[in-house]
């Protein structure tokens, strides 16, 4: 443009789409993008939480020495990938086969078959580990249906399942109407074409319905990741991550080293465990993306 | 349709719309309805199975519990819980509302409005790394909260914001100003050119083209942001457990969690009507705009 300095440049290009982005940006420094890298160092600090300077007692890699040693860092590792591979396999497995149940069976109350199984994601997951913890129970509901006495969360191997089971009780209506909306845009009249052709139902789902879903198949999939890795409340009031730190999953071990009142407060290791956290959430974006390029490239 | 597959019209009839064929697909039609009723009875029973307990009386607490219509109905549980949690939670019910409610209604005020102008900037400007500092806040959505958990302990500590309203707003605006941003943006770019050119030409500043006229349009994704920042924030647990340490000002998730403490053996009663308590208001609330928290998760995560 004729006419304008470099000032009055700067300011259209800079000065204005600037200013309206930057409380945005301070709120994202200060609150995610600033902690995080400063989470990132103090894993290689020993802290407990009390002391007025946290960066006093450098320990190098201390930190990670002494949590790879820990039996129930291995045992974390293991439930969260119990628990963040159930999220990524079962659950959207079973919200796919319902949606597609719904949406073909010509259901007359579909909406509100939709809504019923959605209900719960709505809920507070501390409201839901609460109720399915007095279900649970030795004497709970539950073994009053099968007439037995199993104590479910008191199992070391069952534990996690049972944290599985109930996050997919609340999770899975969330997934279904994901895939419900995508089921809305398929082409009717090929189905249209498949029934006239007498294409039974299992060609329908396999031929039609499931090739046309894969976006939103991986969509759920990279959504349930991101959320499930993150769970920390319905872990920490269905079982306290026990019995006997049994089924632990890398946000509830970080709590107990960090913050709980009967942990150790070892709050550098806690950071160690966020740093792990961090990387292995790098890596399944870098995947995602790498994953995204094959397919175009 | 495809009149060179020469279909009768007598063999159309049979075809319903689109899916299942009543005589051929018998079988799907058996299974599809036990599938959804054995569904419907998994997703209700926990729920209902807890409301009736919450209505029983002391002598019929564990008496026929799989009949989940009680012979006798009382609401005096609803009454011991609230004395309970006086007593033993140390805060009562209607602070833990007012509490849910102060640092939802502030958080997602605040997250919107920034997230709004952020979003304005990305859709009506071009400026140098704007999608670098897009995709950044995007990414950030990915993140989890526990990356930043103790660094912002110890940032809250030293500002003096524990234990205050604040301690928890400023992570909720944070941490759901990515998603805000991420509908308002797609939304504002949807906005026709036309209108804004118009705006423009009539000599209207940016400001009040974001205000006078950006705003009132994009009235339907600000109600999605609502609902869904309204969920992450009503239901968060974790920041609120550790930021909150004073009972008076704790929010409904981490107060209510308190009864699963085995510090005394809640009551029955009391334990269902408590559980209720914190359910029954979210799911009135979610009946009576079900249609916009569904269009609203799906936009949201669609987007996303």
């Amino acid at each position: 443009m004729k006419g304008t300095t470099a000032f009055q440049k700067f300011h259209r290009n800079v000065i204005v789409p600037y200013s309206y982005l930057i409380p945005a940006l301070v709120f994202l420094l200060v609150i995610v993008f600033f902690p995080v890298i400063i989470s990132l160092i103090l894993s290689f600090y020993s802290f407990t939480g009390y002391e007025t300077n946290i960066f006093n007692k450098f320990v190098g890699i201390k930190n990670f020495k002494y949590l790879f040693n820990q039996r129930y860092f291995w045992i974390a590792l293991k439930n969260t990938l119990y628990f963040v591979g159930s999220m990524a396999t079962l659950q959207v497995v079973i919200a796919l086969f319902l949606a597609i149940i719904i949406f073909l069976g010509n259901f007359k109350y579909s909406s509100l078959i939709r809504m019923i199984i959605f209900a719960p994601a709505v809920l507070a997951p501390v409201s839901v580990s609460l109720a399915w913890r007095k279900i649970l129970e030795q004497d709970g509901v539950l073994n009053q249906i099968l007439n037995i006495s199993y104590p479910w969360l008191a199992k070391v191997h069952l534990a996690i399942w049972c944290v599985v089971s109930v996050n997919i009780w609340q999770w899975v209506g969330y997934n279904l109407i994901i895939f419900y909306a995508g089921l809305q845009g398929i082409n009717k009249e090929l189905l249209e074409a498949a029934d006239i052709d007498g294409a039974n139902w299992t060609q329908k789902i396999f031929r039609i319905v499931i090739p046309f879903l894969t976006p939103i198949i991986v969509l759920n999939i990279i959504l349930n990741v991101i959320g499930s890795f993150r769970a920390f409340d319905i872990i920490y009031v269905l079982t306290r991550g026990g019995p006997a730190h049994n089924s632990e999953v890398f946000t509830t071990l970080m709590y107990y080293y960090s913050f709980a009142a009967n942990g150790p407060s070892k709050m550098g290791v806690g950071a160690a465990i966020a740093f792990v956290m961090f990387s292995a959430i790098i890596v399944f974006g870098v995947v995602r993306i790498r994953l995204l390029q094959e397919k175009r490239g | 349709m495809k009149s060179a597959r020469n279909v009768s019209p007598k063999r159309k009839a049979k075809v319903l719309s689109y899916g299942i064929k009543r005589q051929r697909d018998f079988g799907f039609y058996i299974f599809s309805r036990v599938v959804i009723a054995v569904t419907i009875i998994a997703i209700l029973f926990p729920i209902l199975y807890i409301f009736s307990i919450s209505l029983r009386t002391k002598e019929t607490l564990y008496q026929d519990t799989l009949v989940l219509i009680p012979k006798a109905i009382t609401y005096q549980n609803y009454v011991d819980a609230f004395n309970y949690a006086e007593t033993h939670l140390d805060v009562s019910f209607p602070e833990m509302f007012r509490n849910s409610i102060i640092a939802t209604a502030i958080s997602i005020t605040i997250a919107i409005v920034v997230s709004a102008f952020a979003s304005f900037s990305f859709s009506n400007f071009k400026f140098r790394g704007k999608e670098i500092v897009y995709t950044l806040m995007i990414a950030s959505f990915a993140i989890p909260v526990q990356a930043s958990l103790i660094p912002l302990f110890f940032i809250e500590r030293d500002l003096g914001v524990m234990n205050t309203y604040l301690a928890i707003i400023l992570p909720y605006i944070g941490f759901t100003i990515p998603i805000a941003t991420l509908i308002l943006r797609s939304f504002f770019e949807g906005i026709p050119v036309e209108i804004k050119e118009a705006a423009r030409v009539d000599g209207v500043s940016n400001f009040q083209l974001f205000l006078k006229i950006m705003l009132p349009l994009s009235k339907p994704a600000i109600a999605t942001c609502v609902i869904l920042l309204f969920l992450e924030t009503w239901n968060e647990f974790l920041f609120a457990l550790i930021f909150l340490q004073n009972p008076r000002i704790q929010t409904l998730p981490v107060a209510i969690a308190k009864i699963a403490g085995g510090k005394y053996l809640v009551p029955l009663g009391i334990y269902g009507a408590s559980i209720m308590i914190t359910v029954i208001p979210i799911l009135i609330i979610f009946v009576i705009f079900q249609k916009w928290f569904i269009s609203g998760v799906t936009l949201g995560a669609i987007k996303g």
